[in-house]
């Protein structure tokens, strides 16, 4: 059992190692005096200067950050209605039908939605750029927050809305007093899941950008494909330290409010307790 | 009698084409304990759900003070409910739960204020205004919910089991809380229950149901004593239930012999059921007895003892006796004629108080 035990985490090391270790030498060839990866010549900063004054990337980076807050903002509102539509339908079939078409969009290669992207909008004449990649990301942002919104409202207690409605509430009290409040997590949840997917999609933009709009993972594509620039590492390092404070951010947030509701509980235990 | 604040007009409910109400009738006066009490699929939540407006009724009308209510939304009915789950909003605090009707009601701060401190005095938990949902225990969570209700002064409270979660203990203080509740507020609470113990204890009236209907409805006494049929008797108290036939009025004939009891009515040499209550029976000398049983077997539970046996025909019999017997043994029945009640063979309620009104004064 302990043998076993010891194993397991030796292949979890490994799995880490491959994981970052890429991440890693990137990261420790950013800091490089010299233009390419091939050999450590010094420690200098002089990448991150270049990256600071490239006015292109920085707005590209700007592009791709309102991109991805519009995109995953107006896909959480929709897929937070399309969930509350969903749960409302009386007929099981049509709910399965709803959700399988959701759950379709979800698994279907994004090379297929890309393609099939590109096709509607040039089939309607659509000029490719920022509206065309926004609408794109919402779309496929949808499905998302859909199956990260429906189980919080499969969970809330059907008595809860008969509750407000036996207090007096109309529908529309009931849903902004009521259904919204308890079903925050899961939108944060859709909308944060929305954005990372957003985020980092390259084979969706690929197809349907055009006209000298370009998101991160397109301009870094592009770049590694004209060769090694080490501006790339010292963004890519940027970036790697952006996610980790977010991450790290989201964690300490959550613990915060987990430990909120533990003190809740101790204090109930305390003097009033009978 | 007094105009009715409710009445079920020949109400049924289906769920596709499954009938679970079977055309109720029933009137509900104001100011009263009433309780639904029916084992577990009876349509007890069905009908409070349709008196709070969230299921509506597919044929029959529902009257409230005289006019026709079920075509009113739920948000517009002067009619508060309690739910099994309390139904308290997780997000919401203590005080802010309970002002939820009242600030959709426009009432003023101040006004909210005062009220939600009158509710919790009522239910006992003053100072718990800015108290988390999940940092209250259940019974608290219990007694939160009826203040959330009752803030709005409804002029019907309902309560589907509010009392099921609770321990025995807390539900058996809770009963009594609700009961003086009920008398302090003078509103009318319909309580739902498959605790017969519990709707004994709490109602000024039961309605008995099984499979969507509505068997028998009276006072806790009158259904404990003159149950309508076998499932009434069976359901409600422990009773031992003989087969028999009626020799003439006032004298039923079982075990062997006639014997002297209140009923009549029925026709001469009419097979009818016989229920005597087993602490209406009392253990003596075999010789001393009406009848004669064997005991199989006797059990102490603290106030007394529970003795089963059987007679001749090996019908069974259940004794609730203070004193002590002899598994084994011979002993004698002895039992007073009011004791004997006698039911019919598919006697409806109608009927049966009419034939009770023929003989008795
Ligand atoms: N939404 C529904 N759809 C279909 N059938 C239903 C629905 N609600 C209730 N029923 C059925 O109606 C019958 C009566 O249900 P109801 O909830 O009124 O029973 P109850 O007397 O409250 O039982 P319990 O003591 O278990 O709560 C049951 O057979 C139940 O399966
Ligand atoms: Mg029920």
């Amino acid at each position: 059992m302990k043998a076993k035990f010891k194993l397991s985490n030796l292949y979890l090391v490994f799995v880490f190692i491959v994981i970052y270790l890429p991440i890693a030498y990137l990261i420790f060839y950013s800091f490089n005096t010299g233009a390419t990866m091939d050999k450590f010549t010094g420690f200098s900063m002089k990448h991150y200067t270049t990256l600071l004054s490239d006015t292109r990337m920085i707005s590209i980076v700007l592009n791709t950050v309102v991109i991805a807050l519009l995109s995953s903002l107006l896909a959480t509102l929709i897929g937070t209605l399309g969930a509350l539509w969903i749960n409302q339908l009386k007929r099981r079939s049509a709910k399965n039908a709803v959700l399988s078409v959701n759950n379709v969009l979800m698994v279907s290669p994004d090379v297929i939605i890309g393609a099939s992207f590109l096709i509607f909008f040039s089939f309607l004449g659509f000029k490719l750029g920022f509206t065309s990649v926004l609408l794109s990301h919402i779309a496929f942002s949808i499905p998302i927050v859909v199956l990260m919104v429906l189980p919080k409202i499969n969970e809330m207690p059907r008595t809860m809305i008969d509750a407000a409605y036996d207090l007096g509430a109309s529908k529309w009290q009931a849903l902004s007093r009521v259904i919204l409040p308890t079903i925050t997590p899961g939108i944060f949840a859709g909308y944060f899941m929305a954005f990372t997917y957003s985020l980092d999609d390259f084979a969706v933009t690929f197809f349907v950008t055009g006209n000298g709009f370009s998101t991160l993972s397109i301009e870094i594509y592009s770049r590694a494909r004209q060769g090694v620039d080490l501006e790339v590492n010292a963004l890519s390092t940027l970036m790697f330290l952006v996610s980790l404070l977010l991450v790290v951010g989201y964690y300490v947030l959550e613990r915060y409010g987990h430990s909120r509701r533990v003190n809740r509980n101790k204090m109930m235990k305390g003097p009033n307790a009978q | 009698m007094a105009n009715p604040i409710i009445e079920f007009k020949n109400i049924s409910k289906k769920y596709d084409d499954t009938p679970v109400l079977k055309k109720i009738d029933f009137e509900i006066e104001s100011g009263k304990f009433y309780t639904l009490l029916g084992p577990s699929g009876s349509g007890k939540t069905t009908i409070l759900r349709m008196i709070a407006g969230f299921e509506d009724p597919t044929s029959g009308e529902i009257l409230f003070e005289g006019k026709r209510i079920d075509l009113t939304p739920a948000n517009k009915r002067p009619i508060n409910t309690i739910f099994q789950d309390y139904a308290l909003f997780p997000h919401l605090n203590v005080s802010q739960n309970i002002a939820f009707g009242l600030e959709l009601k426009k009432m003023s701060k101040t006004d909210i204020q005062a009220k939600v401190a009158e509710s919790l005095r009522m239910v006992q938990l003053s100072g718990y205004e800015n108290r988390e949902i999940d940092a209250l225990s259940g019974g608290q969570k219990q007694r939160i919910a009826i203040a959330r209700a009752i803030a709005n002064e409804p002029k019907v409270l309902l309560l589907d089991e509010p009392l099921s979660a609770l321990d025995h203990k807390l539900r058996k203080e809770m009963q009594v809380e609700l009961r003086a509740l009920q008398q302090r507020l003078g509103i009318t609470f319909i309580f739902v229950t498959h605790d017969q113990e519990e709707a004994l204890a709490l109602s000024d009236q039961i309605f008995v149901m099984n499979d969507g209907r509505i068997l028998q409805s009276g006072t806790p006494v009158d259904i404990y004593d003159e149950p309508i049929n076998h499932f009434v008797a069976d359901f409600i108290g422990e009773s031992n239930i003989v087969p028999g036939t009626m020799t003439a009025d006032y004298l039923v004939h079982f075990d062997h012999k006639d014997f002297e009891c209140v009923d009549a009515g029925m026709r001469p040499n009419e097979p009818v059921e016989i229920v005597i209550r087993p602490e209406d029976l009392d253990i003596t000398s075999a010789d001393k007895g009406k009848m004669q049983v064997t005991v199989d077997s006797q059990l102490f539970r603290g106030v007394d003892y529970q003795i089963t046996g059987h007679d001749a025909d090996d019908h069974e019999w259940t004794i609730n006796s203070i004193h002590q017997t002899t598994v084994g043994a011979q002993v004698g029945l002895v039992f007073d004629p009011e004791d004997i009640h006698i039911m019919r063979f598919g006697e409806d309620e109608e009927t049966f108080d009419a034939r009770l009104d023929s003989y008795e004064e």
